[in-house]
């Protein structure tokens, strides 16, 4: 009989400076943040404005558990485990609908929206069985900010506010753009596959470094409101900065000095209206902060992705693949933007857009070349040199510093090595 | 015409294989409409829903211009390609505009990072008009049988 090998030893392979390749290549390793970050932490599911009325729902996942998402006939919001208590069926296999009820295909058996065991066909047999203890399993606790609904499948643990901590702001910083403080999700998802792991998706979404390399085609046709983060390095303004909980983002803010552009610059009578409504709620000043320094630029750890004018979400799949969903921002109260928003989604992300096929491109080398055994490690030191902490005790750096994904790691190894 | 249409298919789908992108740009119209649904529904609406491409000419210009950087890297080099096409349609739709409807399968030899290959498949409206006796595209709608999985880059002319 062989031993079991020893546990991972994740202080040793996250350093400060660099990280070891096998935290993107060994399964062990990916069984254990399924386990440790998905299924104990807390996981982005989805938004309140895709489940509007009671019975919708939407399937996802929490790493690769499948789930479904759904509000019931009282507006409460649960997550259900998609699996039949019977013979393991996945129950619901619509990606979004309205239900009653969910039955499982096989063998009939019903539950209830909250996952209560309704109906077991023919129990003549089973003598005394106990329904209330057959129902859907359900995510321990869910919880929502600002209609952004994450789940738990641990009972304890950091409640969902100490988790997000002050990162709540970047959230802020998004649906404070809407007049109605509300952002909605109905366009529709797209899908992107990518053939790597996962942690390269959270990592290259906040990492500055790269723009002006991967997206240097985007560069040398079109004008973007990220031009400014190319060219001689002193003279770049924005920053990178690291939220704590391994919650990372890029601000772009410091490099924009009018308003909208990191919307590609907006003017007319609508754009006139928005702002007002903006000034009527914040005041002058407020309603100018906001729409000069636009949406946030974040990663929530660990899967949820606030990617300016899109939302987007990390599914890992396996080791060595993951999935990148988005959908378009829409700003409740601005219909008139919602168009151009749509375009804007088109153009950054998805299979078929001009800035994400480069970086799943080079993830996907990324993934090919951490194959290479001769070399272990990954850098992670760029700008230890120059990194500084800000009024809110917040780490800032340089925007091409790897400040970002230093946060990511801390956090990881806080996760991946705590009790 | 059926002829002269199926003609035009194929020189389109050859052009787009062989990644000849400047020829593929000259077959479209001022006014070209580019759309790949991200959905399978019929009743999806390009103003509510997220599509993979819904280009007008200018965004279509902005397509091709990447690929022509040799630093599109999604696409360099580009992959290789083979589509057949089947099961065509013609009708007319006044105005001298001919629709087509058609299916296709496509091979593409990805070779950007691994080497794979993806199977494309799916139906597309052509619509078409002579332009100074060439026939010209005003509108290309491709709906993939798999438009709403995750799906690799389709950075490609599809």
């Amino acid at each position: 009989m062989r031993e079991a090998p020893p546990p991972v030893d994740y202080k040793s392979l996250v350093r400060d400076d660099r990280i070891h390749a096998s935290l993107y290549t060994d399964p062990r390793i990916f069984s254990d943040e399924l386990e440790r970050i998905f299924h104990r932490g807390w996981v982005f599911v989805g938004h309140d404005s895709e489940i509007p009325r009671g019975g919708d729902f939407v399937t996802r996942h929490i790493g690769v558990e499948p789930i479904v998402l759904v509000r019931g006939k009282d507006g409460e919001v649960a997550v259900l485990v998609n699996r039949c208590r019977h013979r393991g069926t996945m129950v619901c296999a619509a990606e979004r609908g309205s239900a009653r009820t969910f039955t499982c295909p096989y063998h009939g058996w019903s539950y209830d929206l909250d996952g209560t065991l309704l109906g077991v066909p023919y129990p003549g047999g089973y003598d005394g069985f106990d329904k209330s203890s057959h129902g859907l399993a359900r995510a321990s606790r869910v919880s929502s900010y600002r209609g952004f609904i994450f789940a738990s499948l641990a009972g304890s643990g950091p409640s969902l506010a100490e988790h997000l901590g002050p990162a709540t702001r970047l959230i802020d910083r998004s649906c404070d753009l809407s007049p109605q403080g509300e952002i909605e999700l109905s366009a529709g998802w797209v899908k992107h596959r990518c053939a790597a792991n996962w942690k390269m998706l959270p990592e290259n979404d906040s990492d500055g470094y790269h723009l002006g390399f991967v997206h240097r085609a985007m560069f040398m046709t079109i004008r973007s409101q990220y031009q400014r983060v190319v060219g001689d390095e002193r003279s770049i303004q924005a920053v990178v900065r690291d939220w704590g909980h391994g919650h990372i983002e890029i601000d772009w803010s410091p490099g924009y000095q009018g308003p909208f552009e990191w919307f590609g610059g907006a003017a007319g009578p609508a754009v006139a209206e928005f702002v007002a409504a903006l000034e009527r709620r914040d005041g002058v000043e407020t309603a100018r902060r906001r729409i000069v320094e636009g949406p946030a630029h974040a990663l929530i750890f660990p899967n949820l992705f606030l990617g300016e004018t899109n939302i987007a979400i990390v599914q890992p799949l396996r080791v060595d693949a993951c999935v990148h969903w988005h959908t378009p921002m829409f700003l409740k109260g601005v219909p008139e933007f919602n168009g151009r928003l749509l375009r804007m989604a088109e153009a950054g992300m998805g299979p078929a857009s001009f800035l994400m096929p480069e970086d799943l491109t080079v993830a996907a080398r990324n993934q090919l070349g951490l194959g290479a055994r001769t070399v272990e490690w990954l850098l992670l030191a760029r700008g230890l040199n120059r990194e500084t902490v800000d009024a809110e005790g917040h780490t800032v750096s340089h925007v091409t510093d790897e400040t970002t994904n230093r946060g990511f790691w801390r956090h990881y190894r806080t996760v991946m090595t705590d009790a | 015409m059926r002829e002269d249409v199926i003609a035009f298919l194929y020189a389109e789908a050859r052009l787009a294989d062989e990644a000849r992108y400047a020829e593929w740009l000259a077959l479209w119209t001022d006014d070209a409409v580019y759309w790949v649904p991200a959905t399978t529904d019929p009743e999806a609406d390009p103003q509510r829903h997220l599509s993979h491409i819904y280009d007008n000419r200018a965004r279509l210009e902005t397509r091709v211009k990447l690929l022509q950087t040799g630093a599109r890297y999604s696409q360099e080099p580009a992959s290789r390609m083979r589509r057949l096409i089947s099961n065509v349609e013609v009708q007319e739709s006044g105005h001298g505009e001919v629709v087509a409807g058609s299916n296709f399968i496509l091979a593409e030899q990805s070779v950007q990072a691994a080497h794979e290959l993806h199977w494309w498949a799916g139906r597309t409206t052509h619509r078409l008009r002579r332009v100074g006796g060439e026939w010209r595209m005003s509108g290309k709608t491709v709906v993939l049988v798999n438009a709403a999985e995750p799906l690799p880059n389709l950075t490609f002319l599809i």
